[in-house]
């Protein structure tokens, strides 16, 4: 395989190329929307109580286990779900628990008890404290796990083309079945720069949003 | 689902993909020891600090890549088979155990290394006797994180021809064959579970009971 067979190939199946992209990105897009819907919330209240952190953390870290194809492979035999999106999607959101629930947590369980107990003192209300105090300082732990998640789902979605996805992992699927190495190596390359391009920049905003004096030097 | 193809998949096909699985993690996570540790150790010496955030920089990137954009990615270069998987698993299974064993050293108080050199113990000594004992928990940690992901990327390895479980859930995925399917998913879930649960627990005995966090 040489540059040409690469390059020949890219524009050639350009228009295949996009409409695998676009199925790409809405299923992450889904997957995480869903997940920070579902798990923020979830990481916040598992604050109020150690026993059922303690348990979800556990059920969640378990989860995270459980190879992908695996998960995927299990899906599939449940009729509820079958081939397709919906066992993509299920599978992308159980694998986000972990990362998200224990950043939410570990964040907001970081926050210095005296400044929320000065927060107290002045008269602030237990949402507000929240709101206004211990989201933004552990805003970089959770978004580092953001971060992760999102990295992560973007890997993990290319395999949910073996049930059907219509996504860049396709192309490494049908390259391996029909030995095209410019056709395998072209969509590993795609998904290995957005997974990359990705992580730089989320790693960029990281670095951002973290208040000069939270910095952690990692 | 039928019984007889559940049977023929647990006691014919499962014990081979097991044996070919545990193989793989096994030397997979064997090299990656042998590699990284001593790069961690290295690298965390004061004189050579400045080679790991480099050398970290390069692994984080190739953490980000997919497992399945390695194991394609592998295969022209490498070939088919076992020992390209291995390769291509023992990249990414690097980084975990690395940044633990970095984290790990760093992360001795100096007031431990003071009193350990003011003892008149020698460089050698204190990394040997002081340094890495007490890092061992979190080693471990990193280690548990590389072999549940290796035990993970295995699965997809059956694509390049290394077999194990992934052999298994390949073959149900394109005979639909549930069976297939549940047999080969679920021994690779239970596997990645017993697997973490062991070095947890193996994390929890190694370190002192003062030391323990909960």
């Amino acid at each position: 395989m040489t540059l040409t067979d690469f390059v020949n190939f890219l524009v050639k199946n350009s228009k295949t190329i996009m409409e695998y992209s676009e199925n790409h990105f809405t299923l992450v897009l889904l997957a995480v929307g869903i997940s920070l819907l579902i798990w923020v919330p979830v990481g916040l209240l598992l604050t109020k109580s150690d026993k059922w952190a303690a348990r979800v953390l556990a059920l969640a870290n378990t989860i995270f286990c459980i190879p992908s194809l695996s998960m995927f492979a299990i899906l599939v035999t449940i009729p509820m779900f079958g081939l397709g999106r919906k066992s993509a999607l299920l599978a992308l959101v159980l694998y986000a628990m972990m990362p998200l629930i224990r950043s939410v947590y570990d964040g907001v369980k970081n926050v210095d008890r005296n400044v929320i107990e000065a927060a107290r003192g002045m008269g602030m209300s237990t949402k507000r404290i929240l709101v206004e105090i211990l989201v933004p300082l552990g805003m970089p732990i959770i978004f580092a796990g953001f971060r992760i998640t999102v990295v992560m789902t973007t890997g993990i979605a290319a395999i949910a083309t073996y049930i059907g996805e219509r996504n860049l992992g396709r192309f490494i699927q049908e390259g391996l079945v029909r030995s095209n190495t410019p056709m395998m190596v072209t969509g590993a390359l795609i998904i290995s720069i957005i997974a990359i391009g990705l992580d730089t920049i989320l790693g960029m905003i990281e670095k951002r949003i973290v208040p000069k004096g939270l910095r952690v030097s990692r | 689902m039928r019984w007889e193809n559940f049977r023929f998949a647990l006691f014919e096909k499962a014990p081979e993909a097991l044996l070919e699985h545990s193989m793989i993690v096994v030397i997979t996570i064997t090299i990656a020891i042998l590699i990284s540790v001593p790069l961690g150790v290295f690298l965390s010496r004061p004189k050579y600090k400045k080679f790991g955030l480099v050398t970290l920089n390069i692994l984080n990137l190739l953490q980000a890549v997919p497992g399945i954009a390695v194991i394609a990615l592998a295969l022209p270069i490498l070939g088919l088979g076992m020992k390209p998987a291995i390769v291509a698993l023992l990249f990414q299974s690097l980084l975990p155990i690395v940044r633990n064993t970095i984290a790990g050293l760093l992360g001795v108080s100096s007031d431990v290394k003071e009193a350990a050199s003011g003892m008149g113990m020698s460089q050698r000594r204190i990394l040997w006797e002081v340094e890495l004992p007490l890092a061992i928990p979190i080693i471990l940690s990193g280690i548990r994180t590389a072999t549940v992901y290796v035990v993970s990327i295995g699965t997809l390895a059956s694509l390049i021809g290394a077999g194990g479980l992934g052999n298994l859930i390949m073959g149900g995925l394109s005979l639909f064959r549930p069976e297939y399917l549940l047999v080969g998913a679920g021994l690779g879930a239970l596997m990645a579970i017993f697997l973490d649960r062991m070095i947890n627990y193996l994390e929890y005995r190694i370190t002192p009971p003062g030391m323990r966090v909960e």
